[in-house]
C-alpha cells in the first residue's frame, strides 16, 4: 500500500529541515481568522496568500495553504459554536448543537468537542489518504452523475430529521430551500426567474443566505438580553473545561469514527465534499443515537459527528486533487493553481514519479493537525472572549459583520440584501417554530441535486432507473441508505415492540 | 383566522406559497420540459400539501393562549428594518458611515447605556472593520470618510 522508499524520501524531505514547516503556523492562524470571521472564505483566504508561494519551495506552498484550509476549516466550526454562524457550509451541523450548547454555558466543552473532532477527522482523513490513495483515486474517476444523486439525496433527508415538534413545518421549510434554490438560471441553461434582480441569475447566494438566516434572524431574537450566556459563573474562558470536552470527545468513538470515514468519504467526491459530508454524518449520528431528542438542544455527539466529517472531508478532497489532479472544491482549485505556478501537474504521472512529494504533502498535513490542537487550543481563548461581551454591544456589530460578509462573498449590494432578507425570513420561521436549517440545506443542495439529476436522465437516454441497475457504486449506495432510513428504524420499532410484548 | 394561525405563522405561508407560485409559474413558462421541471414541480405539489397539512393542523389543535410579546415584535421589526436600510445603505452612503451610524443606533436600541460610550464604541469599531476586514476585501470598498 505504501512505498516504503518514496516514504522514507518524505521523511527525509519534511525532518531534515525546518524550512516546508516555516509558514505552517502562520498558515493556521491566518486560516482560523478567516473561517473565524463570516463572510471570509478559506478559499478567498488561500487567494489572497496564493502569491506570498511564489518565492517559496513547492512542499513549503503545499504545507502553507494546506494549513490555511486546515485552520479555515476549524474557524468555521468556532462562530458555529459561539454565535451561531457557520464560517462555511461545511460548518451549518456544527451550530446545530453547538450553539445551543454555548447558550446553556457549556461553550467551553463545545469548544473543546469540536477542537478534538476536527482534529481525529482531520487526522483520520489524511491517514486514509496515504493507506489508500490509489483505490480512492480509482474509485473517484468511477463516480459519475448518479452516484452523486444519491449522495445528495443522502444529504437531503436530513431535512426529514430537523423539526421543532412538527415534521410538516421540517418537511416545508426544506422544501421551501429547495424552491429557492430554482431562482436563476437553470443548469441546462434556461432562464427562469430572477424576481426582477439580475443580480439573482446565478440563484441566490448560499453563504450570504445562510449568514443571514442562521445569524442574523437569531442576532435578532437575542436583542434585549445581557449575555450570551446567561450565568455570571459560566462565562468564563477556562482551559480546564475546553480539555474536559476534549476528553469527552472519546466517550463517543463510534460516532467520532464514523464521522471522519464518512467525510473522507465523501469529500473525495468532486463537487460534493464537506458540504454534504457534515449534513450526512450529523444526520446518521442522530438516526443512531440512543437520545435523539437530544439533537439540536446541545447534543455532544451532534458537534462531534459535525466536526469530524467537515475536517477529515479535508484529506478526502486531496484525494482528487493529487491522485486526478482534479479540484474538488475552490479551496483545492487554489491548491491546483499553486501546482502550476511551481511547474507542477497532477494525476496519476505525478503520483508515480513524485512519490515522495505526495507523500511529504501528506505526513505534512498530519502534522499540521498536530499544530491545529495546540494553536487552536490558545486561540480559543481569544475567540472564546465573545461570551463577555454584552449583548447590547454584540448584536449590533455582528448584524454589522454579517452584512459586511455578504459584500465579501459577492462583491456586489446583492450580498447584504440577501443577508438582510434571509434575516427577515428566519426571524418569520423561528417566530413559527420552522427549522432554519431546513432550509438551508434545500438551498444549498437543489442546484447541486438539479444539475446531477438532468446529467443522470440524459445519461441513461430517459431511464434512471435501469441505468441505476448498471452502476454498482450507486446501486449499493442506494441499498446502504434504504438499509439506514428505512430498515434500521423498522428494526428498531420491532424489537421495542417485541421487547414491550415480552414485558407486558 | 388569527385567532387559530398567528399572523406572522400565516405570513410566512403566504410567503411560501407566493414565492412557490411565482417561481412555478416563471420555470412553466420558460420551458416546460422535463430537464426545467425536475425539481420545481414536484417540490411545488409537496409544498402545496404541506400547506393544507400545516394549515388543518392548524385550525384542529386547541389555541394556546398567547404571551403578550407585541413590545418585542415591533422592536424586533424596527431593528429588522434599520438593518435592511443599513444593508442598502452599505454601497450608497458609504461602509464607513453606514457602519458607524448602524452600530451606534444598534446599541442603543439593544439597551446600551450612557452618552458618549455607544458612539465611542461605535467609531472604533467602524476604524478596526474598514481598515481590518476590508483590507481583506477582494472587492472595492465605497467609503466616505475612512
Amino acid at each position: 500500500m505504501i512505498d516504503q522508499i518514496a516514504f522514507s524520501g518524505a521523511v527525509s524531505l519534511l525532518f531534515t529541515s525546518f524550512a516546508p514547516w516555516m509558514w505552517v503556523i502562520p498558515g493556521l492562524l491566518i486560516g482560523l481568522i478567516f473561517g473565524s470571521i463570516p463572510g471570509l472564505q478559506i478559499s478567498m483566504a488561500m487567494a489572497v496568500f496564493l502569491p506570498v508561494t511564489f518565492s517559496m519551495e513547492f512542499l513549503q506552498a503545499m504545507l502553507f495553504l494546506t494549513a490555511i484550509f486546515t485552520g479555515g476549516t476549524y474557524g468555521g466550526g468556532v462562530t458555529a459554536i459561539l454565535m451561531n454562524i457557520p464560517g462555511s457550509s461545511s460548518s451549518i451541523a456544527t451550530a446545530f448543537d453547538g450553539y445551543p450548547m454555548a447558550r446553556a454555558g457549556k461553550h467551553n466543552e463545545a469548544l473543546g468537542l469540536g477542537l478534538a473532532a476536527s482534529v481525529v477527522g482531520a487526522f483520520v482523513g489524511y491517514i486514509l489518504l496515504l493507506l489508500l490513495i490509489d483505490p480512492l483515486a480509482a474509485l473517484v474517476l468511477k463516480i459519475g452523475p448518479m452516484e452523486m444523486v444519491v449522495v445528495v439525496l443522502w444529504g437531503l433527508t436530513l431535512i426529514a430529521t430537523l423539526n421543532e415538534g412538527s415534521l410538516a413545518k421540517g418537511l416545508m421549510a426544506g422544501f421551501f430551500g429547495l424552491m429557492l434554490s430554482q431562482i436563476g438560471m437553470s443548469t441546462t441553461g434556461v432562464m427562469r426567474t430572477d424576481i426582477f434582480m439580475p443580480f439573482l441569475i446565478d440563484g441566490i447566494a448560499v453563504v450570504p443566505a445562510m449568514i443571514g438566516i442562521f445569524a442574523a434572524s437569531e442576532l435578532l431574537r437575542l436583542r434585549g438580553g445581557s449575555y450570551l450566556v446567561r450565568d455570571d459563573a459560566q462565562r468564563d474562558i477556562s482551559i480546564a473545561r475546553i480539555m474536559a470536552g476534549v476528553g469527552q470527545t472519546f466517550k463517543y468513538p463510534g460516532v467520532l469514527i464514523r464521522g471522519s470515514l464518512i467525510g473522507a468519504v465523501i469529500g473525495a467526491i468532486p463537487g460534493v465534499g464537506s458540504s454534504v459530508a457534515n449534513l450526512v454524518s450529523y444526520g446518521e449520528a442522530k438516526r443512531k443515537s440512543k437520545n435523539p431528542g437530544s439533537f439540536g438542544k446541545g447534543a455532544p455527539d451532534g458537534v462531534i459527528a459535525a466536526e469530524s466529517a467537515n475536517s477529515s472531508s479535508e484529506g478526502g478532497s486531496m484525494t482528487a486533487l493529487l491522485a486526478l489532479g482534479i479540484p474538488g472544491g475552490a479551496a483545492t482549485a487554489v491548491l491546483l493553481a499553486a501546482f502550476s505556478f511551481h511547474n507542477i501537474v497532477g494525476g496519476p504521472s505525478f503520483i508515480r514519479n513524485q512519490t515522495d512529494i505526495v507523500y511529504s504533502i501528506i505526513l505534512g498535513n498530519l502534522g499540521q493537525v498536530i499544530l491545529l490542537a495546540v494553536i487552536g487550543l490558545l486561540m480559543l481563548r481569544v475567540l472564546g472572549m465573545v461570551v463577555r461581551v454584552p449583548l447590547a454591544y454584540l448584536v449590533p456589530s455582528v448584524l454589522a459583520m454579517c452584512a459586511w460578509g455578504g459584500y465579501g462573498i459577492t462583491g456586489t449590494i446583492a450580498g447584504p440584501l440577501t443577508v438582510a432578507v434571509f434575516a427577515g425570513l428566519g426571524w418569520l420561521m423561528r417566530g413559527s417554530r420552522y427549522p432554519v436549517a431546513a432550509t438551508v440545506i434545500g438551498l444549498l443542495l437543489g442546484r447541486m441535486m438539479e444539475g446531477e439529476l438532468v446529467r443522470t436522465l440524459q445519461i441513461s437516454g430517459g431511464n434512471p432507473l435501469r441505468y441505476l441497475f448498471e452502476r454498482p457504486i450507486a446501486l449499493g449506495l442506494f441499498v446502504v441508505m434504504l438499509l439506514v432510513l428505512v430498515g434500521a428504524p423498522a428494526l428498531k420499532a420491532y424489537r421495542k415492540r417485541k421487547t414491550g410484548d415480552i414485558a407486558g | 383566522m388569527t385567532g387559530k394561525l398567528s399572523a406572522p405563522h400565516a405570513a410566512l405561508l403566504g410567503i411560501i406559497l407566493a414565492l412557490t407560485g411565482y417561481i412555478t409559474w416563471s420555470a412553466l413558462s420558460a420551458s416546460n420540459t422535463l430537464n426545467n421541471l425536475i425539481v420545481t414541480v414536484p417540490v411545488a405539489i409537496l409544498i402545496a400539501v404541506l400547506s393544507g397539512v400545516i394549515l388543518f393542523a392548524a385550525f384542529r389543535s386547541p389555541t394556546p393562549p398567547e404571551p403578550d410579546e407585541t413590545s418585542a415584535v415591533w422592536g424586533d421589526l424596527l431593528l429588522l428594518s434599520g438593518f435592511a436600510l443599513f444593508c442598502y445603505a452599505l454601497t450608497h452612503i458609504g461602509f464607513d458611515v453606514a457602519t458607524f451610524v448602524f452600530v451606534w443606533a444598534g446599541v442603543v436600541m439593544s439597551g446600551g447605556k450612557g452618552l458618549w460610550q455607544p458612539p465611542l464604541f461605535s467609531a472604533l469599531f467602524t476604524l478596526v472593520l474598514v481598515k481590518g476586514f476590508g483590507a481583506l476585501f477582494p472587492y472595492p470598498m465605497l467609503t466616505l470618510v475612512l
